[in-house]
C-alpha cells in the first residue's frame, strides 16, 4: 500500500492504553489519535515513552485499554503490525562478530525479505546510512556513531511503513547528530513511511515532527499538532518601526493583512496566507518605513513542553 | 536500483510467509556454525560411528572380503542387539559434544548484545525463535545419531534379509526414539544454559557439570540411601534406561521407567521455563 495515498488515515489510536509491570503503572489511560507524517514522543526520562514503543511493538501485553496501528488491533494482529514497522532501540542492540552486510540481510529475511531481495536491500541500506565503505567490517568493532547507523539501516531495510525510532541521536557528536536528522528528515519527506521519534530532545522532535505526544509519569501531558501551529502562526508577525508611519500601515492594510497597533511603531499583523514577510520590506520601502524589528511568531515547542510540564 | 543512488524507497515486492521466518534463524546459526573450519573438521569426525558402523554392516555380510582380510563371516559373533545398543552409544556421545560445542553461542551472542529485541521486533515470537535455534541443533545432530543409526539397521535388514528388520524392529526404534529424545533434552538443556550464562567457556563448563557432576551427585545419594532414588538427577542414565527399554535389554537401578522418563521430561520443563524467563525483548522492572 502507498502511504502518500492514505495520508490522513490515522496512524496510531491510542484507547486507554494502560500497561502495568509489577506494580507500577507505567502507561496510564492514554488516549490519543495521530495521522501525521512524523509523530514525536516527548518527555523527561521516565515518562513511558520507550515503554509506549515496546507495547505497540507487543513486548509488553496493555493491562487494559488498547492501540491500533494503521487500524489493526495491538491485542490480536501483534505479529502483522510488526511486520510493518523498522524498530530502532535506543540501547545498544546488535550481533557483534558478524558483519554489517550479514547482521542487516539477518535482519532484513526476519522481516520477510527473500535472500536476494534482502541482500540487495541491505547493501543500499548500508550505503544509505553512510556505511556502505564499512558493510564488510563486523558490527563489534563499530564506533557509537556507525552503531546508531547500522541500527538505523536494520530498521529501514524491509522498507516499513512505519519507522519507529528511540532517542536515534543518543550517543553522537554535533555532526553525526544532524547527519541522522536529516536521514530521518529525507525518509519523512519521501512519504512512504511513517514515523514516530522517541526523544527527550526538544530541537530534534520539533526538526522531524509535525505531531507530538508529550508524557508525562505515564500520562498524557499534552499533544499538539505542530505542523497545524506552523501554519496558523506563520502569518503571525510583529514589526517594530523606527518611528509610526500612517502610508505603511496603509500599505499593509492594502495587503489584506489584519493590524492591531500595541503601541505607536509598533504592529501586530496577521498576514493572509498568500503574503509573505518579503512584501513587507517592500512596503516599508515604498512607504520610507524604517523597520527595526520584524519577528514571525509562534509558540515554540520548548513552550508548548514547559507549560506541559508545569502543568500537571 | 544502484546503491550509489543513496535514496530511500519501500519495498514492494513478495515476502516470504510468516510461518517461515523462524527458518531464517535457524539458517543465518548454521552458516555461523559452519563459518568455523574447525567445527567443520569435528563435525565430519562426529560422523566416524555412523560410518564404522556401515562399514562394519557391510564387511560381516561380505564373505569374499572377509576372507581377503583373513577373518571368517563370525568374527564380531554376529550383529546382534549388543552391536547396536553399543553403537548407540557411541553415536549420542559425539551429539552432545556437538551441542556442548555450538549451543553456548546460538543464544548468548543475541543476548550480549541486546539483539533479541531486534529479532522480536519483527514478526517472529519467542517460541518461533527457539524453535529456529533448536532446529540448528536437530539439523546438526540428525545424522550423527538417529539418521545415521537408521541407516545402519536399514543396510543390516536389507543385507540380512529372512524378516530380519521386522523381528529387529526394537533396534530401529530404539534409534529413533532415543536419539529424538537426547536431542530434544540436550537441545534444551543447552539452549537454557546458552541463555543464562553468555561466557561461552562457562556454559560448557555448567553443561559437562550439570551432566556429569549430578551423575557423580546421584550416585552418591545413592550409596548413602542404599536406593535409586539419586538416579532421579542422572540425566545419562535416564535417557540409557529409557533407551534400553525400548531395546529390550537390562536397565541400570531400580527406577521405574516411567520415573526415568519423568526425569527427562523435567529436564525439558526446566530448560523452558528458564528460556521463557529469559529470553525477552526487554527486561522486566518489579
Amino acid at each position: 500500500m502507498n502511504i502518500s495515498h492514505d495520508l490522513g488515515a490515522p496512524v496510531l489510536e491510542l484507547d486507554g492504553l494502560t500497561v502495568k509491570l509489577g506494580r507500577r503503572t507505567i502507561l496510564d489511560g492514554l488516549e490519543a489519535s495521530f495521522s501525521g507524517r512524523a509523530i514525536g514522543l516527548l518527555g523527561p526520562n521516565g515518562a513511558g515513552k520507550t515503554t509506549l514503543l515496546r507495547t505497540l511493538l507487543g513486548f509488553y501485553p496493555p493491562t487494559s485499554g488498547g492501540a491500533r496501528v494503521f487500524g489493526r488491533e495491538l491485542s490480536s494482529s501483534a505479529k502483522e503490525i510488526r511486520a510493518e514497522i523498522g524498530y530502532m532501540p535506543e540501547s545498544d542492540a546488535y550481533i557483534a562478530n558478524i558483519t554489517a552486510i550479514h547482521f542487516v540481510r539477518l535482519m532484513a529475511e526476519l522481516s520477510g525479505l527473500p535472500p536476494d531481495a534482502a541482500l540487495e536491500r541491505s547493501h543500499e541500506a548500508l550505503f544509505y546510512v553512510g556505511l556502505g565503505e564499512a558493510r564488510y567490517r563486523k558490527v563489534g568493532t563499530f564506533s557509537t556513531g556507525m552503531k546508531q547507523m547500522v541500527k538505523l539501516a536494520q530498521a529501514l531495510v524491509h522498507g516499513p511503513r512505519l519507522l519507529m525510532l528511540d532517542e536515534p541521536t543518543n550517543g553522537l557528536d554535533p555532526p553525526a547528530r544532524k547527519r541522522m536528522i536529516d536521514l530521518v528528515c529525507d525518509i519523512r519527506d519521501r512519504g512512504t513511511s511513517r514515523i514516530i521519534l522517541s526523544s527527550h530532545l526538544l530541537g530534534d522532535v520539533e526538526t522531524v515532527c509535525d505531531e507530538v505526544l508529550i508524557l508525562k509519569n505515564g500520562k498524557i501531558a499534552d499533544s499538539c499538532d505542530l505542523e497545524a501551529d506552523r501554519q496558523a502562526n506563520k502569518n503571525f508577525v510583529e514589526v517594530d518601526l523606527e518611528a509610526p508611519n500612517d502610508k505603511f500601515d496603509s500599505a499593509v492594510a492594502a495587503l489584506g493583512c489584519e493590524i492591531a497597533s500595541l503601541e505607536p511603531g509598533k504592529l501586530k499583523l496577521v498576514m493572509p496566507a498568500d503574503v509573505s514577510t518579503r512584501e513587507l520590506w517592500i512596503a516599508a520601502d515604498e512607504t520610507g518605513a524604517g523597520i527595526r524589528r520584524l519577528d514571525l511568531k509562534r509558540d515554540s515547542l520548548q513552550d508548548i513542553f514547559l507549560r506541559a510540564m508545569e502543568g500537571n | 536500483m544502484a546503491v550509489y543512488e543513496r535514496i530511500w524507497r519501500r519495498y514492494d515486492g513478495n515476502v516470504t510467509p510468516l510461518k517461515w521466518r523462524a527458518a531464517v534463524v535457524t539458517k543465518y546459526a548454521l552458516a555461523e556454525a559452519f563459518s568455523s573450519r574447525i567445527f567443520a573438521a569435528f563435525y565430519v569426525l562426529c560422523l566416524l560411528p555412523t560410518t564404522v558402523g556401515v562399514f562394519l554392516v557391510y564387511l560381516s555380510h561380505n564373505v569374499s572380503l572377509l576372507e581377503k582380510v583373513g577373518l571368517t563371516a563370525e568374527f564380531m559373533g554376529g550383529l546382534t542387539a549388543v552391536f547396536f545398543q553399543f553403537l548407540f552409544g557411541w553415536q549420542a556421545l559425539p551429539a552432545f559434544l556437538v551441542a556442548v560445542v555450538v549451543s553456548p553461542s546460538l543464544i548468548a551472542a543475541d543476548l550480549s548484545n541486546n539483539a533479541l529485541s531486534l529479532y522480536l521486533s519483527r514478526p517472529i515470537s519467542q517460541r518461533d525463535y527457539v524453535l529456529g535455534k533448536m532446529a540448528v541443533l536437530a539439523i546438526l545432530l540428525s545424522p550423527i545419531t538417529w539418521m545415521g543409526g537408521l541407516l545402519i539397521f536399514v543396510l543390516q535388514a536389507y543385507l540380512e534379509g529372512n524378516n530380519w528388520g521386522i523381528e529387529n524392529w526394537r533396534i530401529g526404534m530404539a534409534y529413533f526414539v532415543g536419539h529424538i529424545t537426547w536431542i530434544v533434552v540436550i537441545s534444551l538443556l543447552t539452549l537454557a544454559i546458552s541463555a543464562w550464562v553468555r561466557f561461552k567457556p562457562a556454559a560448557r563448563g555448567a553443561l559437562f557439570g550439570i551432566i556429569f557432576i549430578l551423575a557423580g551427585f546421584a550416585q552418591a545419594i545413592n550409596a548413602v540411601t542404599g536406593t535409586s532414588v539419586g538416579d532421579l538427577i542422572h540425566l545419562t542414565r535416564a535417557i540409557a534406561n529409557v533407551v534400553m527399554s525400548i531395546f529390550g535389554g537390562p536397565t541400570q537401578g531400580n527406577l521405574p521407567i516411567a520415573l526415568n522418563w519423568f526425569t527427562l521430561v523435567a529436564t525439558c520443563a526446566v530448560s523452558i521455563w528458564m528460556l521463557r524467563r529469559k529470553l525477552r525483548a526487554h527486561e522486566v522492572i518489579g
